[in-house]
């Protein structure tokens, strides 16, 4: 098309349709360029290739049927979304959950995110042309696979907390799989700081591009390691501490620039905080129970089920009707991989929810991307958006 | 013509066994990954699994270079047009694989807006089972396809497709006949008639002459 | 939970706001509709409050909540604070069915233009002065919106080809100044063309 540019000249422009079937937007983003030459003029993109109906699906169930259905939500990091929903729903109970459980919860969340992290990372070396970095990459997050294979039976969706608990304690031998997967994790970031610290290539194609300020940042709703990466200091996991994250030595990792580099350094850096989590939560690890002992709220356990009668009713009663959950709305948001992940929870009184709402983190950060975008090359587009991390289950829900 | 290709001989049957070990052994798949069995499946890529043992070696991004399709996640309303699309723009042959269960059948979202299923919109070869899949069920679905594509039969393609564009030759000639035949008899009786005008021109002419 | 009382007070004296008693669990003020854009500007640009971000908009649809008077839908939006850690204030609008429109907040939180978007397409809750109110999350040819409780859920509705979007790329040029004189063939398609090869 041939348009007047603000100085009134005339300019040919070619519009260009850039995914969902592209390698770099998986499917699930498209942006409808107008390009002058290679450079990106104006763009407009497009979601809701992926949405599969969230919270019109969780109306129907119980509140314990909600938890598979979060695991699909960021499905990088499976586990941390169950937690946080579980953490949502047992705030409004008014619980406290067991020593023993939150730890564990902490393991597990951060192993999470180490796995989230390093399949960002790797996403984006892979859209920028680099295979090496993909495989040095997975083969930790591999290793964290088969903890979770151990742990929960499932590799990727493993829908492990529960409302008041967890599906059932660590596994013997838990502790040393960890920690082997802790210096195998260190192992390969050191292999992947060697081939990203001074690789002229990917340097020059992601310092410095699309590049955005802390005001912006927070005005398109930014959380997580993106809207560090612009240098602002903000972590759930330090402003409102759950499970104790204050006492674990650890810091909150801040970027300078706020472009495409820092989001990925400021992801590497988190993985090596993490790193220091797990090594002293399993120093916490002691025994005890990992269930809060209430039939209305947790389910009993298999062994009280079938030798007393409260406990097979209380089975019964929890399994078909769902547990009440008092009624009241609220708003719970949690620190995520991705950022913070929140859940408006509008409950009735009944064993179903009324409604779900998902504050996802990633659709803040999408709905920046076209506006990122303008005034790069076609080429930059795609070392930015790998980047933001986008997650499609999280993304259109 | 028809009758020897339809018929197996020495000849096809090797021919035949030559191109599907070329085929089976050289799968490039498509990744149609749009949601968690994607993740899986670039677990099945890397190290641990390694797709490249059975001769996936590249993972192509574009349909035009790709053998299998493999739509691996849920495909909503909003994508089926595309998926469809895709599909169209692959080169024969090509297969289609269906990863995980919201793929084969919509999975548990049985909901507004989502496909139960992908064989509402293409032809599918292989289902895995498992949300999602793990990376043994999928390679026990790439060993299904080699098994099914070694059953094909090049040659009886061939001959099928041959068949078709014989038969519109065929026809094509025929057409083609009828018309030079209408043409020629066309010329023949203006030519005829022309011959006539002349003579009698001729004769008109030596009247006048005689006169 | 000193500063959501605090908010809370100042709130409904300043802005006639009241506290939503269903929320026992954190600080919720319901607003009503005409003084949403002013209350929403004071706890951004306020030096005690600074609430800077908008994490959420959520529609709600009480069409079948038990004992539930009053209009039928709401908006609940989030708010946080990143200058002071841990400040965080939910309000709520009440929309009533005859009359379903909300003023915006693109132009003080530049994340309100998808959420609303999503709003609208999930609720059919129209925001006034969106500067490109479409859906988000749902197809272009859909009818209805899905979420409110009277859409069946198994509802399914086929789409025949994808969203065009080349008008809000010119809308988007036009923004910044281009000027569209002269469009390109494949630009204005004709119909039957357009759909040809695509499913029906």
């Amino acid at each position: 098309m041939i348009v007047l540019d603000p100085n009134g000249e005339k300019l040919s422009l070619m519009s260009l349709n850039v995914g969902p079937t592209h390698p770099a937007t998986h499917h699930c983003v498209r942006l409808l360029t107008a390009l002058d030459g290679e450079t990106i003029v104006a763009g407009v993109s497009e979601i809701g290739f992926m949405h599969r109906g969230f919270e019109k699906m969780v109306e129907r169930g119980t509140w314990q049927q909600v938890i598979p259905y979060t695991d699909r939500l960021n499905y990088c990091s499976a586990m941390m979304n169950n937690i946080a929903f579980c953490r949502a729903v047992e705030n409004m109970f008014g619980i406290e959950i067991p020593e023993r459980n939150k730890v564990l919860r902490v393991i597990v969340n951060e192993l999470s995110r180490i796995n989230d992290h390093f399949i960002c990372v790797a996403a984006a070396f892979q859209d920028l042309g680099g295979t090496t970095p993909f495989m040095y990459a997975f083969n930790p997050r591999e290793e964290i696979m088969l903890i979770w294979e151990k742990l929960t039976g499932a590799r990727l969706t493993n829908s492990f907390a529960r409302i008041g608990g967890l599906y059932r304690d660590s596994y013997s031998g838990f502790e040393g799989d960890v920690l082997a997967a802790c210096n195998s994790v260190e192992k390969a970031l050191k292999d992947l700081h060697a081939c990203l610290d001074r690789n002229r290539i990917f340097l020059d194609r992601t310092v410095g591009v699309a590049k955005i300020s802390k005001e912006d940042a927070i005005s398109y709703g930014w959380t997580g390691p993106v809207l560090r990466a612009t240098g602002v200091e903000s972590d759930l996991r330090k402003d409102e501490p759950y499970y104790d994250y204050e006492t674990y030595d650890w810091d909150v990792v801040v970027g300078t620039q706020g472009d495409a580099n820092d989001r990925l350094q400021v992801r590497l850096a988190e993985i090596e905080e993490s790193v220091k989590i797990v090594r002293q939560a399993l120093k916490r690890l002691a025994p005890g129970p990992v269930d809060i002992i209430d039939p209305r709220i947790r389910v009993p356990s298999h062994k009280m089920a079938y030798q007393d009668m409260e406990g097979l009713i209380g089975r019964f009663k929890s399994v078909y009707e769902g547990i009440r959950v008092p009624e009241g709305e609220y708003y719970c948001g949690s620190e995520c991989a991705n950022g913070e992940l929140g859940f408006t929870i509008i409950a009735d009184g009944s064993g179903h929810p009324y409604r779900i709402k998902v504050r996802s983190p990633s659709l803040a950060h999408v709905s920046a991307f076209n506006y990122l975008v303008e005034g790069l090359t076609l080429a930059d587009s795609m070392a930015t958006l790998p980047g933001l991390n986008m997650i499609a289950g999280e993304l259109d829900r | 013509m028809k009758n020897e290709a339809e018929k197996p001989n020495f000849i096809t049957s090797s021919l035949d066994f030559l191109v599907n070990w070329g085929r089976t052994n050289s799968l490039w798949p498509f990744p149609y990954g749009t949601a968690c069995c994607a993740i899986e499946f670039m677990s099945t890529e890397v190290g641990r699994y390694d797709l490249s043992r059975i001769g996936s070696e590249y993972v192509r991004f574009t349909p035009r270079q790709s053998d299998v399709l493999l739509v691996s996640g849920t495909i909503t309303y909003k994508q089926a047009p595309i998926l469809q699309r895709m599909y169209e723009q692959m080169a024969e042959p090509k297969w289609v694989i269906a990863m995980g269960a919201c793929a084969s059948s919509g999975g548990f979202y049985d909901c507004y807006c989502t496909v139960p299923g992908i064989d509402h919109i293409i032809p599918v070869d292989v289902y895995i089972g498992g949300c999602p899949s793990r990376p043994e069920a999928f390679f026990d679905a790439m060993f299904d396809l080699q098994n099914k594509i070694k059953d094909e039969s090049y040659m009886k393609q061939r001959a099928e497709r041959v068949k078709d564009q014989l038969e519109m030759i065929r026809a094509k000639t025929a057409e083609c006949k009828a018309e030079a035949k209408a043409l020629a008899a066309e010329k023949a009786a203006g030519a005829k008639e022309f011959l006539v005008e002349k003579e009698q021109k001729l004769i008109k002419k030596a009247q006048f002459w005689k006169e | 939970m000193d500063f959501s009382e605090k908010i809370v007070s100042v709130l409904e004296e300043k802005f006639g706001g009241k506290r939503e008693p269903l929320a026992k669990w954190d600080a919720c003020v319901v607003i009503p509709k005409e003084y949403l854009h002013n209350a929403v500007e004071f706890l951004k640009n306020d030096s005690s409050t600074q609430l800077d971000m908008l994490l959420d908009e959520a529609g709600i649809d009480y069409l079948t909540y038990p004992n539930h008077e009053g209009p039928r839908f709401a908006v609940s939006y989030s708010f946080k604070s990143t200058k002071v850690a841990g400040r965080r204030v939910r309000l709520k609008v009440l929309v009533s069915e005859a009359d379903l429109k909300v003023p915006t907040l693109t132009d003080l939180y530049k994340s309100a233009d998808w959420l609303e978007r999503e709003v609208f397409d999930q609720f059919g809750i129209v925001f006034e002065g969106h500067p490109d109110l479409r859906r988000l999350l749902n197809h272009v040819e859909f009818v209805g919106n899905p979420l409110r409780k009277d859409y069946p859920a198994q509802k399914r509705q086929w789409l025949s080809t994808s969203d065009y979007l080349m008008p809000e790329l010119e809308k988007r040029l036009e923004s910044k100044g281009y000027k569209v004189i002269e469009r390109s063939e494949e630009i204005n398609p004709v119909d039957e063309e357009y759909l040809e090869g695509s499913r029906k």
